[in-house]
């Protein structure tokens, strides 16, 4: 089974939030995952250059507002490099 | 609307004055406001000058969401030479009291990582506190400045130093001690024992309202003994401790007639949480030669008690001025001052953890005065 992006997304935010992935869905914000503070919104930039290979300017980080606007920038900018 | 981050400007401030009413409302720390003035009232960048500081909001349409400032200074790099810096201070986020903004600490460090990649944080109130959690994160080397104090007075100290009279029997105890004159002996005892070790020789010490070209010629001469440390040429050292500033006392130490080393020593803004209503002197700043530091540290001694400090405090990172004050009689606390170094900072230091033996950090430091000592 393929493994898409909100997948992979969604399993880092679980190890780095602590919670069950199956918790996890694309409304999944600061304001429903108690533990998505200041810097655990660092770590998933960290771990999201790192793991996907995709690096996020500020105007990028100033959109990772839900998992699913995380998914929607990721996938963008992984589309958009040259194959 | 998207946050963006920009200077502070004069037409931002009714926006930060917001700011700070919305932090003031769900906290009790009242460290958690930033600077209502865009102008800087501490370094404000005038002419030619060597440190200054700079302010940054990030703005949410009319709504300010998030601020922090740099220091902007020079430091020395054995070895290297001289490097244009940054410091990241008062760095406050919207996302602390409402985490749908908890992506504005992000926004703010790596602003500031982009403006000067060179940056470093200090203080931040130990490892475990936010700020030193995300640099960590980041890639910054953090490493912890020792601190140490000396009692002048043991009665007062024994029944002001709220921070050690948490629990009622501690409380007891503590009034016990310093009632019956066994916890003033043992004070005396153990710093009179750690003052053995060693001696300054002679030397005078004096007031000074500025500092000249003496403690100029004196960072010339004695900063190779650092492997990193703020400039501290007389330049730099007017910015920082102008004769106007009649708050802080400055100490010139001499020997035989020449100069060999300056101190800066204040009085610590109150914390009556902290310290009670204690008199709590700072070493704030120091400069001499290694081993004319112990020269120093008895003459910014001498001036605190001379002014009625109850508690003596300093930071100090370099280990021929620990060894000063530990000669001198002071004794080493636990410390929650932390040093952080960027990653490119860190290249500069390395071998970091070699190195950090011989940084030159002090209260001076970081965010400084008027705040931070």
């Amino acid at each position: 089974m393929k493994v898409t992006t909100f997948d992979q997304i969604r399993t880092m935010a679980s190890d780095l939030f602590g919670v069950p992935a199956e918790s996890i869905s694309a409304a999944s914000s600061p304001e429903t995952i108690e533990t998505w503070d200041s810097i655990q919104h660092l770590n998933l930039v960290l771990a999201l250059e790192e793991r996907l290979n995709v690096q996020l300017s500020p105007e990028e980080i100033e959109q990772m507002k839900s998992v699913g606007d995380v998914v929607k920038l990721v996938e963008g900018k992984l589309q958009a490099v040259p194959k | 609307m998207a946050i963006v981050i920009e200077p502070y400007r004069e037409k931002h401030e009714p926006a930060v004055a917001e700011f700070n009413r919305r932090l003031r409302e769900a906290t009790a720390d009242r460290d958690l406001v930033f600077s209502q003035k865009a102008i800087p009232s501490w370094l404000p960048r005038t002419g030619d000058i060597p440190v200054w500081n700079e302010f940054f909001l990030a703005v949410d349409g009319d709504a300010v969401r998030g601020a922090y400032a740099l220091k902007h200074e020079q430091i020395f790099v054995r070895g290297k030479g001289v490097y244009q810096v940054a410091c990241y201070h008062h760095a406050l986020s919207e996302g602390i009291i409402d985490r749908s903004y908890a992506r504005v600490g992000s926004l703010l460090v790596r602003d500031a990582l982009a403006r000067q990649p060179l940056l470093y944080a200090l203080g931040m109130g130990g490892y475990e506190r936010p700020l030193a959690k995300m640099l960590s994160a980041l890639g910054f080397s953090l490493t912890l400045v020792p601190f140490y104090f000396r009692v002048v007075h043991p009665y007062t100290f024994l029944l002001e130093m709220q921070v050690l009279r948490e629990s009622q029997w501690r409380a007891v105890l503590m009034n016990a001690a310093a009632v019956t004159g066994t916890g003033w002996l043992a004070i005396k005892f153990a710093q009179g024992v750690a003052g053995l070790r060693g001696h300054p020789g002679h030397f005078l010490a004096e007031e000074v309202t500025e500092f000249s070209e003496w403690a100029g010629d004196l960072w010339t001469k004695a900063r190779d003994a650092v492997s990193i440390g703020s400039v501290r040429d007389a330049n730099t050292l007017r910015v920082l401790y102008p004769a106007s500033d009649r708050y802080l006392t400055r100490v010139r130490v001499s020997r035989d007639g020449a100069a060999i080393g300056w101190a800066v020593v204040g009085e610590r803004r109150e914390d009556t949480q902290k310290f009670g209503d204690m008199r709590v002197g700072s070493l704030i700043d120091c400069w001499a030669a290694p081993n004319d530091a112990a020269a120093v540290v008895r003459a910014a001694a001498r001036a605190l008690e001379k002014r009625g400090a109850d508690l003596i405090v300093s930071n100090q990172s370099h280990h021929a001025w620990r060894r000063a004050l530990e000669n001198a009689g002071f004794l080493k606390g636990p410390s929650n001052f932390v040093f952080a170094a960027s990653k490119k900072l860190t290249e500069l230091l390395q071998p970091f953890d070699e190195n950090r033996r011989s940084f030159h950090i002090t209260r001076a430091d970081g965010d400084g005065l008027p705040r931070n000592f």
